[in-house]
């Protein structure tokens, strides 16, 4: 027996089977879930303090009402608006034929793979009025209200979101449901209103909960627009928290936040499943009139100028802001440089733990159906998808250190565990959706074939949910680099590159050093997206 | 449930959608444990031996061929497991192509290929992997009628060729057959019936075995004589003969004959009375439905050939020879509680 067969017996025990099984399940109980959620424990054992340091202290209290009253209006404002402008793009995406359908495809995603840090300083040198100290010459100078600024910068990351969610159900929806419609007397319209609609709750549901927890969760993009337009007052939950010094206070923000956040995902997901869409009645003659001619090529137009002017320009306007403003001579480009590394750094190791064990768990949850454990882990794997980032950032700290601040690698290894928390979920959704679009019958078959269950895995199962594990990799990568509120909550000395744009902005005011350090990051988040793109698109095409 | 399968024996498994004929074979293969029970290879008890050490190899109903594999590769995952030398590999290679008539499509990715071959694919996958048992679910679910019927025979002596031990289940009676050696019906999880398709036909076990396996009509009465043939009287007066019995003088009983025994005259003697209710045209076969009051429906395979001289609303004689009708038990759920498939 070579050693390779060996090892192969040995992990195929039953009992190193559920040995590891239980390792993963641990890790995610202790590493993800109970760091997510341990700040709830504090109104527990701190009750005292909160009540006299918080509660009784009115001007504290009123800030963290404002700022989470900010905080629910923007994402319950944003999720709408992509949900009205979103559902006309899945449309174009699924259902019509055109040259450049890839391109548009590519750019819905484009600002995913940019860091929230860079989006909310291009978003509002673009949109806002801005300190005169700022020379921004091409920059539109509208927007006063940092509210409105925070409004239309979080429509720009969560947008991609719900068209994805959408168009991911429309593709599953059988056209033939509306043909039949159509054939029976209803015009276009009436037959998607009342037939097809309908129909989207799951990817509503999704949509609605990937947009509003992204929004009530964003941080980096938020800090660094407000302070681009000098904006002193205005807080949202996240960056209060990002603000804010005493332990009690912050707990008691994060425990309201989570909790809200919570609630709130659980009544919208009840509320959109139960409820019908109360549209039976049906208007024949403006409908038909509305199904052709302007209508339905204004409804195209109107979601592809959407894209491009509330989405794209504003993702990208820093580009054009190096052109048309003074060179900064005082940046210190070293530190930006070793941001990068540290970036990098944690992002590629959270990838490669969400790896080794979200797979594990994603297979776990998929293939076990039915029993009270892996459905219990698959509804409480979505919770730190949920819970925003800072409050996680912050739980995260008090939970491994009681919340006395953190330096050197052992910061840098907590900021690590925090994003794991918060990739891990977009990992193990990723791929136990994939698993379970498999049929089991070609595993069950590989393994009469003789195959051991780690064989099977590797040879069967593997090969055919490569790109989803992949795009979860992507996800996961993503998301940890761009990431800035709970880097933040976790530690200020753990200098990450989207901090380090933040830092530029808010204490430098070196706006120069800034949109290039946003720039640089742009390109080098594009290129490692596109190169997996390609990997994976000649991967396929070879099977 | 008691199932004994002997060795190179091709046995079906029929049974209706739901009677736990999947999970029978999912049992022997390993890939669910039975709560309780035992499986035996051999004398030896396999209830903890993994999928891959039992050496029963499943194919299942949608052939699960591996789409990221070509036909050569797909039949050789089990050699390449098993780490078969490599001569070794090569010849199996060419013996299952061979065998299976797929020579010239080796490199051809499952999606290329049509249902016939795809089929032919899996079953050379699963013979290549060295199995001493083969375990076919509903393997020719997925054809169209015309190739399967084709593949009946072709499967059958490719299993009988190869010595192995098949277990191939079907809820298609026809299939069954025609394909095995030896019949299992299964019934919510019991084996109603074990023996050879000419037994299982002829004589079935229960009610539900003479209208499952070729569809019977039942007469519902009480035993009143018992000589050379039975003698059984319904309700409403009629006689009607069987072949012998065991059941006593007086007990009710239930009287199966197959539809295609059953025959209809216009003139001359018959057990009772019908009208001809609706007649079907099958191409080489009529079957025609005669509403007998008081008795309900008969039906009656006949050939084609005497369409001519039946019409809807025409009056037939109603018999059968005696030695062609089982006489059963009244079953302690009712009669049609027993017939119901599901």
């Amino acid at each position: 027996m070579s050693r390779l067969e060996r090892a192969t017996a040995f992990v195929s025990k039953p009992i190193i089977r559920n040995l590891w099984t239980w390792v993963v399940i641990l890790f995610f109980l202790a590493f993800v879930m109970t760091p997510t959620l341990f700040v709830l424990t504090y109104a527990f054992t701190n009750w005292g303090l909160i009540q006299s340091d918080v509660i009784q202290n009115q001007e504290i209290m009123s800030q963290i009402w404002t700022a989470i009253a900010n905080s629910f209006e923007i994402a319950a404002i944003v999720t709408i608006v992509d949900i009205l402008m979103g559902l006309p793009m899945a449309w174009i995406l699924v259902r019509k034929k055109f040259k450049g359908k890839e391109l548009l495809d590519t750019l819905i995603d484009m600002p995913l793979a940019v860091p929230t840090a860079a989006l909310g300083f291009s978003a509002a040198i673009f949109w806002g009025i801005t300190p005169a100290d700022l020379t921004n010459p091409l920059g539109l100078k509208i927007v006063s209200s940092p509210f409105i600024l925070i409004l239309l910068l979080h429509i720009i990351f969560t947008y991609p979101y719900m068209v994805r969610s959408l168009s991911a159900i429309l593709e599953q929806i059988d056209q033939t449901y509306e043909t039949a419609g159509q054939t029976l007397g209803a015009s276009k319209l009436t037959a998607v209103r009342t037939i097809t609609l309908p129909l989207f709750r799951a990817g509503l549901v999704t949509g609605i909960i990937l947009c509003f927890a992204r929004s009530l969760s964003e941080t980096g993009g938020t800090v660094a627009a407000l302070a681009t337009i000098g904006n002193v007052d205005f807080n949202t939950a996240p960056t209060l928290i990002d603000s804010l010094q005493s332990t009690p206070a912050l707990a008691f923000t994060s425990i309201v936040l989570i909790i809200l956040a919570l609630v709130l995902l659980v009544v919208v997901a009840i509320i959109v499943k139960r409820v019908h869409i109360p549209f039976r009645k049906v208007w024949p003659r403006p409908e038909k009139i509305l199904s052709r001619g302007l209508g339905p090529r204004f409804k195209d137009a109107t979601s592809v100028l959407f894209l491009v002017f509330m989405v794209l320009i504003p993702s990208f306007f820093v580009f054009t802001f190096v052109f048309t403003s003074e060179p900064s001579t005082s940046t210190d480009w070293s530190t930006f440089g070793q941001s990068l590394v540290n970036s990098f750094l944690i992002a590629g190791v959270v990838t490669v733990i969400d790896l080794a064990l979200g797979i594990p768990l994603a297979l776990y949850i998929a293939k076990n159906r039915s029993k009270w454990l892996p459905e219990t882990l698959d509804v409480l794997v979505n919770v730190p998808l949920i819970v925003p980032t800072v409050a996680l950032g912050f739980s995260l700290k008090l939970f491994w250190t009681g919340g006395t601040p953190v330096t050197g690698p052992f910061a840098i290894f907590l900021v690590m565990l925090a994003h794991i928390a918060f990739t891990y979920p977009l990992m193990v959704r990723n791929v136990t959706g994939a698993v379970e679009e498999v049929d089991s019958t070609y595993e069950e078959t590989a393994r009469t074939l003789g195959a051991k269950p780690i064989q099977s895995f590797r040879r069967v199962l593997f090969p055919m949910i490569k790109a989803s594990i992949l795009a979860g990799a992507v996800m996961a990568f993503t998301r940890s680099l761009g990431e800035t509120g709970a880097t933040r909550a976790v530690s200020t000395t753990v200098l990450t590159a989207p901090n380090y744009i933040v830092n530029l902005i808010k204490v430098n005011q070196d706006y120069y050093a800034a949109a290039l350090a946003c720039i640089i990051l742009i390109i080098i988040s594009y290129a490692i997206m596109l190169s997996l793109r390609y990997l994976t698109k000649r991967k396929r095409g070879v099977s | 449930m008691d199932l004994e399968v002997r060795n190179g024996e091709y046995l079906c498994l029929l049974g209706p959608t739901g009677a736990g004929k999947t999970t029978i074979l999912r049992i022997i293969s390993g890939l669910i444990r039975p709560d309780h029970g035992k499986v035996l290879f051999d004398d030896k008890i396999m209830n903890k031996v993994e999928p891959e050490d039992r050496l029963a190899v499943m194919l299942s109903q949608t052939y699960a061929l591996f789409p990221q594999l070509t036909v050569a590769e797909n039949i050789l995952f089990g050699p390449d497991i098993r780490r078969y030398d490599e001569k070794v590999k090569n010849r199996t290679l060419a013996d299952m192509l061979d065998l299976v008539r797929l020579t010239n499509r080796p490199d051809a990715y499952p999606n290329e290929l049509s249902g016939g071959m795809m089929q032919r694919t899996a079953l050379a996958r699963a013979l290549a992997s060295g199995a001493s048992v083969l375990l076919l679910d509903e393997p020719l679910r997925a054809l169209d009628a015309r190739l399967r019927i084709s593949l009946r025979h072709e499967l059958r002596s490719l299993a009988k060729s190869m010595g192995i031990t098949t277990i191939h289940v079907t809820h298609d009676q026809d299939e069954a057959l025609v394909m095995a050696d030896r019949i299992a019906v299964i019934r919510e999880g019991k084996v109603v019936q074990v023996g050879t398709p000419g037994e299982v036909f002829d004589n079935p076990a229960t009610p539900f075995v003479a209208n499952f396996v070729g569809q019977s009509n039942f007469f519902v009465g009480k035993v009143e004589g018992k000589s050379e043939s039975t003698l059984v009287r319904g309700g409403s007066g009629q006689l009607v003969l069987a072949r012998p019995c065991e059941n006593a003088m007086g007990e009710k009983v239930v009287v199966g004959v197959k539809v295609g025994n059953t025959e209809l005259h216009k003139e001359g003697e018959g057990f009772f009375d019908g009208v001809v209710e609706r007649i079907l045209f099958e191409g080489r076969n009529i079957y025609l439905d005669v509403d007998v009051p008081g008795l309900g429906r008969f039906s009656s395979k006949i050939p084609s050939w005497r369409l001519g001289r039946l019409a809807v609303g025409d009056r037939v004689k109603i018999k059968w020879s005696a030695d062609k009708a089982t006489v059963f038990a009244m079953p302690s759920d009712g009669l049609e509680k027993e017939l119901r498939v599901e």
